[in-house]
């Protein structure tokens, strides 16, 4: 407790170096709070979960996935055609679209990605649309009746309505970008509670499965997409044992032939669609967070290494009155771990409140990934981190404290 | 001269090398003083008078030799064990003061007690006795900073004092003070002396400082070469 009195005492001494070697700390605490939120949220979403998961069918060969839409209502099914076979708890379709509001200008402000889906899936199968808290997921459902009701209606992600300068009310064309010369009318009917979907876009999949009938009417050829229009299908299952059953239900089907398809968790084919950054997720873990550790080391060894040079003479004093050198030791190792652990604890808190709450997320599109979340426990990351880094970074220091010879520097003071 | 050594440097010899070059410090130096007594050392620069300290306070170890003080043989101890040693055996006087800028005067005299095992109102009483004896306990608040040197080296004498310490060894005390103010620091260890018995060396540069000990010894080349009893 003295010990820690005189450490806390030793930190005020000087504000600018103190003050400096926290803000160091919190630059370096809040990169890495928000790379290790994102490889957390992809963990998290990789990892496999015990009971009511979801489970993806793709195209069993190809990446994206394009199977023919006449799949749709039986693997909502999971392939289930026996009284005794077993069925998912819920489903849910996905059609991707892409389309600009100009033609032939494609820019980051201008371009749409849209689920085609059934309306009354949004919020019942959609990650975090399914479990909002009931004054938001009544705002969405009238938003949903809107889309039930008006099928060329269009639900907007909030920052892509900024981005495309638009109100709710507005009609925009989208120009087809994966659909070439199928162009959808919206009319914008909604917004998506701010979070992961805030550069996204939901419709009503009826519509595209009518444009693209329409197109097939003008032309002799069919549209390329017409047997690809359906990308993914979602299942629920409420344990493995359902999962294993409508697996195989599916794999010994003869419906889904040609392409055939395979039936896997949601962690398992998130996993497989993230393989193609397995290179940038990499870099983050094994390159970029030990790049920051080291730096945070040794932004605290030279402010701490100063401020032991600094004060020779002081610790030479307390060697005469009688402190051992273990105690100067801790003496150093912790001023430099309290600084760590302000900093750290300052950065970690103060990144979770402006990204969770004033900026609505870390916009950072990672595949189907738009916005990311700093998790609660980044608070104790932020300590750990700061406090570690601090710890690692004043080791020399402090056994240059220790090692203070007193006769040495009474002679130069003299 | 009261007859009983507390301080006893036997035939001790000091030596320092740099790269090569072996540099004798101390030739076999033979020393006794007494307890009680005020000891002055004197002698030019580089003539061992600080190293002599060094090695009667435990703060350095002799190259051949033994120093006893009282019935601790101080150049057999360990690192630990001097430190130990020090705290509760000899109160230091520096020059400088080297008081510790980021704690109050009352703190600065605290500083050696919370190395001892005592109850928070036991250093409060002995800090507390400390500062009046110094004379300062209308300033045990301010800092370092906000006291004259005067009133630095008073602060510094109370922490030399707080553990009631066998010896205090008082490095050039008055040699960053005017005129004014080493008189009154003399007088106070000279009033302590009295009041307090304690064993005192100053190593000075300043006759009139030396005026005040029982007995100045002069150093020369690491040898004695002269004692001379004081009057008063």
């Amino acid at each position: 407790m003295k010990l820690f009195l005189l450490i806390a005492r030793n930190v005020r001494r000087s504000y600018v170096r103190s003050g400096l070697t926290v803000l160091g700390t919190m630059v370096l605490v809040f990169v890495m709070t928000l790379v290790w939120s994102i490889l957390a949220f992809l963990g998290d979403a990789m990892a496999e979960k015990s009971s009511n998961f979801k489970a993806i069918v793709t195209e069993r060969w190809q990446i994206p996935s394009q199977m023919p839409f006449a799949y749709a209502d039986s693997l909502s099914q999971g392939a289930a055609t026996k009284p005794d076979d077993v069925r998912p708890t819920d489903s849910m379709t996905w059609q991707f679209y892409g389309g600009t509001t100009e033609k032939g200008t494609r820019t980051r402000e201008n371009t749409v990605f849209a689920f085609g889906m059934q309306p009354s899936k949004i919020n019942t199968m959609m990650d975090d649309l399914d479990s909002l808290p009931a004054k938001e997921a009544a705002e969405l459902q009238a938003v949903i009746d809107k889309l039930e009701s008006n099928r060329q209606g269009l639900i907007l992600g909030r920052d892509r309505l900024a981005a495309l300068k638009k109100q709710v009310g507005d009609r925009i064309t989208l120009y087809g970008i994966n659909y070439k010369d199928i162009d959808l009318e919206f009319e914008i009917v909604g917004t998506v509670p701010a979070g992961r979907y805030d550069n996204n876009a939901f419709f009503n999949r009826d519509y595209l499965l009518a444009a693209i009938d329409q197109y097939n009417d003008k032309h002799t050829d069919p549209h390329p997409l017409t047997e690809k229009s359906l990308n993914l299908v979602w299942l629920r299952v409420p344990d493995a044992e359902t999962l294993r059953k409508v697996t195989a239900q599916i794999d010994s089907s003869s419906d889904y032939t040609n392409p055939q398809v395979k039936c896997e968790t949601q962690s398992s084919g998130i996993s497989a669609f993230m393989e193609a950054y397995s290179g940038l997720i990499w870099a983050m873990k094994y390159v970029l967070s030990p790049v920051i550790f080291v730096t945070l080391a040794l932004v605290i060894a030279t402010a701490i290494s100063i401020a032991v040079r600094e004060r020779r003479t002081e610790l030479a004093v307390m060697k005469v009155l009688g402190f051992r050198p273990w105690q100067l030791l801790l003496l150093v190792l912790g001023e430099a771990t309290l600084l760590g652990l302000i900093g750290g604890g300052l950065s970690a808190a103060a990144t979770y409140v402006v990204v969770n709450i004033v900026m609505g997320g870390l916009k950072f599109q990672i595949g189907f990934f738009a916005a990311f979340f700093i998790p609660a426990a980044a608070i104790g990351w932020g300590l750990a981190l700061g406090g570690g880094a601090a710890l690692l970074g004043s080791v020399m220091p402090a056994f240059a404290a220790r090692s203070v010879k007193v006769a040495e520097v009474f002679s130069k003071v003299a | 001269m009261p007859a009983k050594p507390i301080v006893r440097v036997k035939n001790v010899h000091k030596f320092f090398t740099r790269g090569s070059e072996r540099l004798d410090v101390l030739n076999g130096l033979s020393l006794d003083v007494a307890e009680g007594e005020f000891l002055g050392l004197m002698g030019p620069s580089g003539s061992g008078k600080t190293t002599l300290l060094n090695l009667i306070a435990g703060l350095d170890r002799p190259s051949s030799g033994e120093v006893l003080i009282g019935n601790d043989r101080v150049s057999a101890m360990s690192e630990g064990q001097l430190a130990s040693w020090r705290t509760r055996s000899v109160g230091f006087i520096f020059q400088f003061y080297h008081l510790l800028p980021v704690l109050s005067a009352y703190e600065n005299v605290e500083l050696p007690l919370l190395l001892l095992p005592l109850s928070s109102s036991e250093r409060k009483k002995q800090v507390t006795t400390a500062l009046e004896l110094v004379g300062l306990t209308d300033r045990m608040k301010h800092r370092p900073g906000q006291l004259s040197g005067g009133q630095q080296q008073r602060v510094g004498i109370a922490r030399a004092i707080v553990t009631d310490p066998l010896l205090i060894v008082a490095d050039e005390p008055t040699g960053d003070l005017d005129a004014r103010s080493a008189d009154e620091i003399l007088d106070l260890l000279g009033e302590l002396r009295q009041a307090l018995k304690k064993t005192i060396l100053l190593v000075t540069h300043d006759p009139r400082a030396a005026q005040r000990a029982d007995r100045v010894l002069h150093l020369d080349k690491g040898r004695l070469v002269e004692a001379a009893e004081v009057v008063g």
